[in-house]
């Protein structure tokens, strides 16, 4: 096939046609232009791993310095803010009542006498529906009370001192973590959605007859189904990527032309994973609920979340044919790292083998479909 | 449309859709496959402690002592140690991804620890993926004290001050006890939004909804024979996911189960009327489809509290959220679920769902009604 042969007035016709019908609804417009700059800013903002504000109560006599001074500097310290503890009720119903997340005990002596003695036990009440945040509080609390114990009487330096440096967000930054993940999540919901219904919606209106009757090739009817969908994505790629470096100052270390190829290819593939969803569906709702059989594993098992490696063997294997997971490894490494050779082409490599896995897939679903 | 309310019109519309339901195996097959493909992931997948953290190391000393580091990391079970033979090599592989950490052991490591000075060593750890970083440097703090007590052959000092910890309500903290309850909500948000959203979107634009309308059926009549069968569907849902979660899971369940029954209602009833304003506004599948995941889903996987804490978000968003109906229920269901909560407990949860439910529904009924009524 030659290119002149590719691109036709038939071609242009039925690309202009899907355009008009996918830009015709100004509800359209705002869903694939202003939504996702929203979701940016929203999740960006939002989202954020590092526990906070935590509601702490505490128990000891006013005349315990002590555990005052562990109190105060945790409330200092701008992870705790004070909860409410109801004097006469049971500690156990402050955290019930979601009046207080921690409760701090000090001995019935006082922390002061116990440490006079040699060491004292303080009981630390925590409330572990949330399993991140109650392990983050403990530690926390350790943390703090190692340091003002350390202020009163100077403990002697470990003698092996590691110097720590997180690299590539060195601030810990949670946004700088989180928009590359929220970016390749937007971008697939996105194209998956609505190029799966848009083939599933002529079948179920009928047009599809009409479609398949007319004098246009297979390639054509694929081709024009996919194109106008493939040049919107790749609208939108650029209008989030400035809201992840001029909103959050998310660095761009690597090279822009090399990320927009990986977009390309990314929303190459979606899209046409998108197709392949709507050959094998009859009617528009069949066609959500399959992109959502593709959707919530691929967003949850791309290692945005949660990290990969972690998973047990059975799942990692669909981890590791998920699209939107070497989507996530190539935007992280480019925009942070500033892309490395071999991880980048790798990436892309089967991005591409998988895209083109789906292409031939789809093609011959609707051959099928067609005859 | 003078004639009164009638419940057999609204049984015989919820009958029209419960064979439009079950002429449709795919989407029935769908819609019970998808709350267990969540549920096993959720429940198998989500792990926050690691092993096997991949560290490239190059040792610059070959000393007893950088060796004895180095069997501290090693024996921990937290690291998978790869050596290297040039520092700036460590450096290529946290660029490749192939490491998630790497260190860097200096040329006098053993010689200033022997001299009993401090033995400093650079460790480099991989910040560019957010669900790792947080652990590996916890990792490297309890290596630190192994490491250190190991090779002076003294004992580590216990800390003055010692934690006794009761992490109540989940004292293994087992994070499936965390994440399953709250499932329940995400489940019925994919189930409700996105299902009633199309289906009546689907009347519109295939044109049948004109029809219907033109019958002597109450459009409200309508509207309740349409919801109907997919509270059942969605009731089937969450019955489903809680069987996974007492049973597979063997979550406690310490609440009662009238007060779960009746949030777990209002919740539905909540996001179905979210569903049906969506339909009434857009009127086109794709659109409600997109809307739906915009407005139902999304906010209820990442802002409803469901892995990333309401408490931790700026301030605005922590009122924000107050407009979610999945934030309330989330509390609902872990509270009862966990700590077995009653009403009293939960009032304001349960004040600020029965609200949000009498605006949606009373929104979208209005909003309805205006566009059928000429």
């Amino acid at each position: 096939m030659n290119l002149s042969k590719i691109i036709n007035p038939t071609l242009t016709g039925f690309i202009r046609k899907e355009f008009a019908q996918v830009l015709r609804d100004p509800k359209m417009k705002i869903i694939l232009f202003l939504i996702p700059v929203v979701q940016m800013m929203l999740f960006g903002v939002a989202i954020s791993t590092e526990v906070k504000n935590i509601r702490i109560a505490a128990i000891y006599q006013p005349s315990d310095t002590a555990a005052r001074h562990i109190h105060e500097r945790a409330l200092a310290s701008g992870w705790f803010i004070p909860g409410k503890g109801q004097p006469g009720s049971e500690p156990l119903d402050w955290i019930r009542s979601r009046n207080a997340d921690v409760v701090f005990v000090a001995p019935q002596e006082g922390l002061t006498a116990a440490l006079q003695r040699g060491g004292a036990k303080v009981q630390l009440l925590i409330d572990a529906t949330n399993v991140i945040q109650a392990q983050q509080v403990e530690g926390y609390l350790q943390g703090i009370a190692s340091e003002v114990m350390a202020e009163e009487t100077p403990v002697p330096r470990l003698p092996i001192q590691f110097d720590t440096r997180v690299l590539y967000n060195p601030a810990m930054i949670t946004a700088v973590f989180m928009i590359p993940g929220v970016m390749s999540m937007i971008i697939t919901v996105l194209t998956i959605i609505l190029t799966s219904m848009s083939l599933a919606r002529e079948k179920e209106l009928g047009t599809f007859e009409m479609l398949i009757s007319a004098p246009v090739t297979t390639g054509e009817v694929l081709l024009g189904k996919t194109l106008p969908y493939v040049v919107l994505a790749m609208i939108d790629v650029p209008l989030i990527m400035s809201v992840a470096v001029l909103a959050f100052q998310v660095p761009m270390k690597g090279a822009v032309l090399v990320l927009l190829l990986a977009a390309f290819v990314f929303v190459c593939t979606t899209v046409s994973m998108g197709i392949l969803i709507s050959t094998v569906s009859r009617t528009q709702q069949q066609a959500m609920m399959g992109s959502f059989l593709f959707l919530l594993p691929a967003v949850l098992l791309s290692g945005i979340m949660f990290p990969v490696e972690n998973m047990p063997a059975g799942l990692k294997v669909f981890a590791y044919i998920n699209p939107l997971k070497y989507f996530v490894s190539l935007l992280r490494n480019i925009m942070l790292k500033g892309g490395d050779f071999q991880v980048v082409a790798l990436d892309l490599l089967v991005l591409t083998l998988m895209g083109a896995l789906a292409v031939f897939f789809s093609v011959r679903r609707f051959r099928h479909t067609v005859s | 449309m003078t004639s009164p309310f009638r419940i057999r019109r609204v049984a015989s519309i919820a009958r029209k859709e419960v064979f439009h339901i079950l002429r449709d195996p795919f989407t029935l097959a769908m819609a019970l496959l998808l709350p267990a493909i969540l549920v096993a992931i959720f429940g198998l997948a989500i792990e926050f402690n690691m092993r096997d953290v991949s560290v490239a190391v190059y040792d610059a000393d070959r000393s007893p002592e950088s060796r004895g580091l180095l069997r501290a990391f090693s024996s921990s079970g937290y690291f998978r140690l790869k050596g290297f033979a040039a520092a700036s090599e460590t450096l290529r592989e946290l660029d490749g991804d192939r490491a998630k950490a790497a260190l860097i052991i200096p040329p006098r490591f053993g010689h200033e620890l022997g001299a009993g000075r401090e033995g400093l060593t650079q460790v480099l750890v991989d910040g560019a993926d957010n669900s790792t970083v947080g652990v590996i440097l916890g990792y490297l703090r309890g290596v630190q004290a192994v490491a250190a007590s190991e090779l002076l052959g003294k004992p580590p000092q216990p800390a003055a001050i010692q934690f006794r910890t009761r992490f109540l309500f989940n004292p293994e903290l087992n994070s499936r006890w965390f994440v399953v309850p709250g499932l329940i909500a995400v489940v019925v948000a994919i189930l409700s939004i996105l299902l009633t959203a199309m289906t009546v979107a689907r009347e519109w634009e295939t044109g049948s909804m004109e029809l219907l309308l033109s019958t002597p059926v109450h459009p409200i009549e309508i509207i309740l024979g349409k919801l109907a069968p997919y509270i059942v569907l969605d009731l089937a849902a969450v019955v489903f996911v809680y069987l996974i979660a007492r049973a597979g899971f063997e979550i406690p369940f310490r609440g009662s189960h009238f007060v779960f029954l009746i949030g777990t209602l209002l919740f539905i009833s909540t996001y179905l009327a979210q569903g049906l304003l969506i339909s009434v506004v857009t009127r086109k599948q794709q659109l409600a489809m997109q809307f739906a995941i915009v407005s139902g889903l999304l906010p209820t996987l990442l802002l409803s509290g469901f892995i990333f804490p309401i408490t931790s978000m700026p301030v605005f968003f922590q009122y924000f959220t107050s407009i979610l109906p999945a934030k309330w229920f989330m509390m609902i269901s872990r509270d009862v679920f966990l700590k077995g909560a009653g009403f009293s407990e939960l009032a304001v949860p349960f004040l600020a769902l029965i609200f949000l439910n009498l605006f949606l529904v009373s929104v979208a009924t209005r909003r309805f009604k205006k566009d059928v009524e000429p």
